[in-house]
């Protein structure tokens, strides 16, 4: 198999950078999400790789050698793309044929392998249709078909799943990290939903403005989010802007005791997760725990999702266990970070993690 | 509809199949095709009009392809200038054409007074009053519609689709020939179509340019009909001439219905 290189990639269009200097190496066989927001320049990125788009500075190795020469049919290199991309003249068949055809390979080999491609994909029997005939999902899963048959040393894969419904989308994304395991090749896949990227990826990078915030494992990525803006943008956080003085962090009349070692008298965010904001045990100091004003209570199956009021600071998320409901009187719940992020600077953040004084949930 | 156009033709087509004979009653014949067949010019100008009509249609998709081509597919600021340029024509007349080009092409025409006076030469042929002439003033006429559907076509045949092409190793040639050739295959056929029918029946240009012989058929229908009173010949002429065009406005029909279908309209 092979490993994949991003050297100092960079494009401009015009005056606009949209792919700013970002380094990636994706090992061998290793599944690598690129994560941002539309217009990130994550798809510009992943254009650049499978030879659509030229960079203007920095290589692409393959290897350790560069393919930033080699025009995108001569590519090692296979996609998927976001929209519909079979060729509606030709049947399932002659379009994941059609590659394996360009490269000379023999008719019995064609045969068989566009076979093992549909099955591998939970399409045999296929064969025969125009891709009218087959809804979305059917259609992406032909396309990556197409793209394994021909054993790229990388697959990219571009949204390959975001204009499918969400049910279908959790259901090809387990078929495709199945398939990726089972066939050991490097991937690296751009999307602008982040659970798709936790629950695929050995490691995520995430994009912002054409560069790279945090490359890490979905956990890291997760737990210590490098930026203000990973924390905001992978999953949902509770984000609160505090100063810090002799006695701690303040938020509004809150407190909160350790501060991790920031200089006091600055001005600092509190980065915390709604799952580790936690009912306050009785034993705790009133002032270290926050009272929150509960708005809105949504039963979401295996948890509660709370939305409140942080006196004097702002809006807060909370998932409570249903069967911690009970400290929820007359419409307020008192609770405490179990742990958090303290952000300063433009440096990583500060971890805290607060374990006494916690309920048993 | 069928009272102005249905009615009136198969007037026309029953009128050329029979006779009246002597006692008043009608029979069926094929007496006026056999002498309309028999004047010593019918036959050489309908293949002469055909010849004209398979000629233009050729060049002018010969010409137009590439234009669409590139409109179709290049950034550049220059596709601005081209597709003005492409679509001039459509806002002239066609007599406007007739005389501007026999100014410009014809004899003592502007291209004959350059050449001579800033090369001396004096040997310059004008082709308009020769078939070339016919085949020049309809060229022109037919671009801009050529062009558009061509475009339009080509415009049917998104980016994302030939990209994956590239993506799976088909080079430049291949994209064309196995994925959008295939796809436009339809307004290739509806444009040479409409072309054929276009020229088939041009009447403006052929009367002004090319030469007094051989004729095109509109402008050897109209010379029957107004020029000698031969009205039994103009009107088989123009039967004819309405068959064959019926012949390949099939074509068009039946391109056109396809691709209706095939997008499940």
């Amino acid at each position: 198999m092979a490993k994949l290189t991003i050297d100092t990639l960079t494009k401009h269009f015009g005056s606009v950078v949209a792919v700013d200097r970002i380094n990636i190496e994706v090992e061998d066989g290793e599944f690598v999400c690129i994560l941002g927001p539309s217009g990130c320049g994550k798809s510009t990125a992943l254009r650049m790789i499978a030879g659509f788009e030229h960079p203007t500075e920095g290589d692409i190795r393959i290897d350790d050698s560069s393919i930033v020469a080699i025009p995108p049919n001569k590519r090692p290199t296979a996609m998927v793309f976001q929209k519909y991309t079979l060729w509606p003249h030709m049947t399932v068949y002659e379009n994941i044929a059609f590659g394996l055809k360009l490269r000379g390979t023999a008719d019995a080999t064609v045969r068989r392998t566009v076979e093992e491609g549909l099955e591998l994909v939970g399409l045999s029997g296929y064969e025969k249709r125009y891709p009218s005939q087959l809804s979305g999902g059917q259609q992406q899963r032909v396309a990556l078909a197409r793209a394994i048959v021909l054993e790229p040393k990388i697959l990219l894969l571009d949204e390959p799943f975001s204009s499918l419904d969400a049910l279908l989308r959790v259901r090809l994304r387990e078929e495709l990290k199945r398939i990726q395991r089972r066939l050991g090749i490097t991937t690296l896949f751009v999307t602008h939903d982040q659970e798709e990227a936790l629950s695929l990826s050995d490691r995520i990078a995430v994009m912002r403005e054409g560069q790279i915030e945090q490359l890490a494992d979905p956990s890291t990525v997760y737990a210590r989010p490098r930026s203000l803006f990973v924390a905001d943008f992978i999953g949902d956080m509770n984000l609160f802007e505090a100063t810090t003085d002799a006695e701690g962090i303040r938020l509004g009349s809150s407190l909160l005791r350790d501060s991790g070692g920031v200089e006091v008298d600055r001005k600092v965010t509190v980065a915390v997760r709604p799952e580790e904001l936690v009912p306050a045990a009785t034993g705790v100091p009133p002032e270290e725990t926050w009272e929150i004003a509960v708005e809105q209570t949504m039963d979401l199956g295996h948890y509660l999702k709370l939305l409140g009021e942080l006196t004097g600071v702002g809006p807060v998320k909370i998932y409570l266990p249903k069967s911690a409901h009970a400290n929820v009187v007359k419409g307020r719940v008192r609770v405490t970070p179990t742990r958090y992020l303290i952000y300063s600077n433009a440096d990583a953040p500060v971890e805290v993690v607060k374990r006494p004084h916690v309920v048993a949930r | 509809m069928a009272l102005l156009i249905v009615y009136p033709a198969a007037l026309s087509v029953f009128d050329t199949l029979t006779a009246t004979s002597a006692d008043g009653s009608t029979r069926f014949t094929l007496e006026s095709y056999v002498t309309f067949f028999q004047l010593p010019d019918a036959l050489p100008n309908l293949w002469f009009t055909l010849r004209i009509t398979v000629v233009t249609v050729t060049i002018l998709f010969a010409l137009c392809f590439p234009i669409a081509y590139y409109l179709r597919f290049s950034t550049s600021q220059l596709s601005v200038p081209v597709r003005f340029l492409a679509l001039f024509p459509m806002f002239v007349p066609g007599i406007v054409t007739a005389f501007a080009l026999i100014r410009f092409l014809g004899d003592n025409g502007w291209i004959e007074n350059i050449l001579f006076s800033l090369t001396g030469w004096e040997g310059w042929v004008s082709p308009i009053a020769k078939p070339q002439g016919i085949v020049i003033g309809l060229v022109w006429e037919g671009v801009p519609v050529t062009v558009l559907v061509l475009t339009a076509g080509l415009s049917q045949v998104p980016n994302h689709l030939i990209e994956s092409a590239r993506d799976v190793g088909a080079n430049g040639r291949q994209v064309f020939f196995r994925i959008i050739f295939p796809q436009i295959r339809r307004s290739v056929m509806i444009v040479l179509t409409l072309n054929f029918l276009g020229v088939f029946g041009a009447f403006t240009i052929p009367l002004l340019l090319g030469g007094a012989s051989p004729q095109m058929y509109g402008h050897y229908m109209a010379n029957r009909l107004y020029g000698i009173g031969q009205y039994t010949h103009a009107q088989t002429a123009a039967v004819i001439m309405f068959l064959i065009s019926a012949a390949v406005g099939t074509l068009y029909v039946r391109s056109v219905v396809n691709q209706r279908m095939e997008k499940g309209e």
